[in-house]
Order: structure tokens, then C-alpha cells, then sequence
């Protein structure tokens, strides 16, 4: 608790959450909705072809989409991680904090799962089957919390 | 502006709506799901017209579009509610009105798009490459929203907003 504390209270934090520059605060803030734009974007879209819209894409087609989903996470977890230790005596007592944190690393099993079982070779069942499909929904929810979590965590800031 | 901005706070529906204290979270929480579902499935259309995703049909990918346009409804009905709640924050701001320019140069290019280029892009070879016109109206959509991102995201940072 002590170390979150020093981190939360650090020189580091002083300057980033006080400075007038817009290249602290505000475009750390604006990398991690960039962030999210395209890994949440990029998983909307898979989800939704496994969920049999857009049903004529092949779904092995899709599987470039993953370098944007692990881009979209590299961007927010480095942002995440600035923006974490500048709050991060009262983010670790947050539970809102854990439940978004859980969410996304439900989410992202759940992308691999999907990847490695239903968007593999060419020439292999092109609908999804039922258990796929649950996964792409529950994917859906877990974003969904995800970012309503991370939107409530603003609201709940000392 | 200024003027229109305090005469819009002062009605009574804008109060009622700001008087509601979950309303603006929760419109947050939408303006930002919303932008997902809108950046992602504009944003594979933009990056195949871009010549990219070999291999998928644009008219495939055009199936999409319903989900992108209901993003783009959430985000378009919260926004409003936002406008309405605090109209001061927006009416002023010159990054707004960036915000708003970038989203007519995106309707624009869309309605371009639609009228003028997708029966032929439609049509095409689900691996042949794009044509130039294509590629860069793909290119102004993909900038466009990311644009609107940006504005938004830093409104309150730049310029006159809050």
C-alpha cells in the first residue's frame, strides 16, 4: 500500500497531473481511447462475423484483425500503466478498477479461443458452431462492462 | 454563441435532462461503446477500401454497415443529450466545431461514396487491389473518425471547453 502510495504521490505524478502540457495528461488520456477504438473495434467486428453477421466474410479472412486487437492493447496497457500509477493508491481499493481489469482479461481469452477454434483454415465450417458463438457474445459483454467500468472510474476518482 | 449556449441551459429541458444525475455517465458509457461499434466497422471498410484485407469482399464487408450506423446513432443521440445538458462546453469551443467539421468531411465522403463509387467497388474481385479514388476515400473516413475522436477526447484539454 505504501508503494502505491509513493507511486500515486511521486514527482512523476505531480508533473503529469499538473502540467498545463497537453502531451501529459490529456494525450495519455486520448492514446487510451485511441486504444480502445481499435481493439474494442476490431473485436466488435469479429464478434459479430462469428455471430453469423456479415456471415459471407471467411472467417479466416478476419485473422489480421488480431494485430490490431494486441496494437489496441500494447496502446492502452502502456497508457493504462501511466495512468494507473498516478492514481494508484485509490485505484488499488477500487473494485470498479478489478471488474474492468477482469472483464478485459476475459475478453481477451475469450478472442484467442475464438481465434484459435473458429477463424482457423480456409475450407472449414464457415458458421460458427453454438458454443463459438456464446464466446463471441459473452465477448461483446465483457467489452461492454469494460468500458462502462472504465467510465464509472472517473466518477468514483478522489 | 455564448448567448444561444445560456439560452439552451436556461429551458427546461435541458435542465430536467442535467438534473438527472446518471444521465451523463451513462450517455459517456454509450458515447463510447457507440464509438467502438462505429470505428470498427467503418474502420474495416475504410482499411479494405485502403487496399488492404485482400481476400474480403467489399460487399461482405458492406453487411457491417447497419452495426457501424447504429454506433454512429448512440453516439449522434448522446451527443445531442451532451449539447443539450451543457451547451456552453460545446457552442464555444473551436475544437468542437473541429469536431463537427471532421464529421461532415466524414458524411460527406460516405455520401460520395455511396452515390458515386460503391456500385463499382461492390462489383469487385474480393482480392483485387483498389482504385486510387478508393483508396482515398478510405484513407479521409478512416482520418475523419479518428478525428472526431481526437477533438472529442480532448475537448476539455484544448482550447475554450472546460
Amino acid at each position: 500500500m505504501a508503494f502505491f502510495q509513493r507511486l500515486q504521490t511521486s514527482a512523476f505524478t505531480d508533473w503529469f497531473l499538473g502540467s498545463p502540457s497537453i502531451w501529459a495528461y490529456p494525450t495519455v488520456l486520448t492514446l487510451h481511447t485511441v486504444g480502445m477504438a481499435i481493439l474494442v473495434g476490431a473485436s466488435f467486428v469479429i464478434n459479430l462475423r462469428v455471430l453469423q453477421v456479415s456471415g459471407l466474410i471467411p472467417l479466416h479472412r478476419l485473422q489480421p484483425l488480431y494485430r490490431f486487437i494486441w496494437i489496441g492493447f500494447a496502446v492502452n496497457l502502456a497508457s493504462g500503466l501511466i495512468l494507473f500509477v498516478t492514481e494508484a493508491a485509490d485505484r488499488v481499493v477500487d473494485p470498479v478498477f478489478y471488474v474492468k481489469l477482469g472483464s478485459i482479461a476475459v475478453a481477451l481469452v475469450l478472442a484467442v479461443v475464438v481465434k484459435r477454434r473458429s477463424l482457423q483454415p480456409a475450407g472449414a465450417p464457415q458458421v460458427a458452431s453454438v458454443q463459438m458463438r456464446s464466446l463471441a457474445a459473452a465477448s461483446l459483454g465483457m467489452w461492454t462492462i469494460a468500458i462502462v467500468a472504465g467510465r464509472l472510474m472517473a466518477y468514483l476518482k478522489k | 454563441m455564448a448567448a444561444f449556449a445560456a439560452w439552451v441551459e436556461s429551458t427546461w429541458i435541458s435542465k430536467a435532462l442535467f438534473g438527472i444525475s446518471w444521465l451523463w455517465p451513462a450517455s459517456e458509457s454509450l458515447h463510447f461503446i457507440g464509438l467502438c461499434m462505429l470505428i470498427g466497422g467503418a474502420g474495416l471498410l475504410d482499411l479494405r477500401l485502403m487496399g488492404m484485407f485482400r481476400g474480403l469482399h467489399i460487399r461482405h464487408i458492406k453487411a457491417l454497415m447497419p452495426w457501424a450506423m447504429a454506433g454512429f446513432v448512440i453516439n449522434a443521440v448522446t451527443g445531442a443529450l451532451f449539447l443539450v445538458m451543457q451547451p456552453h462546453l460545446y457552442l464555444t469551443s473551436a475544437v468542437w466545431w473541429s469536431k463537427v467539421t471532421f464529421l461532415v468531411i466524414a458524411g460527406l465522403n460516405a455520401a460520395l461514396f455511396e452515390t458515386r463509387l460503391a456500385v463499382p467497388a461492390l462489383a469487385m474481385h474480393p482480392d483485387a487491389d483498389t482504385p486510387r479514388q478508393l483508396k482515398i476515400v478510405g484513407a479521409v473516413s478512416l482520418f475523419s473518425w479518428f478525428a472526431v475522436l481526437y477533438c472529442g477526447r480532448m475537448l476539455p484539454y484544448l482550447g475554450t471547453g472546460n
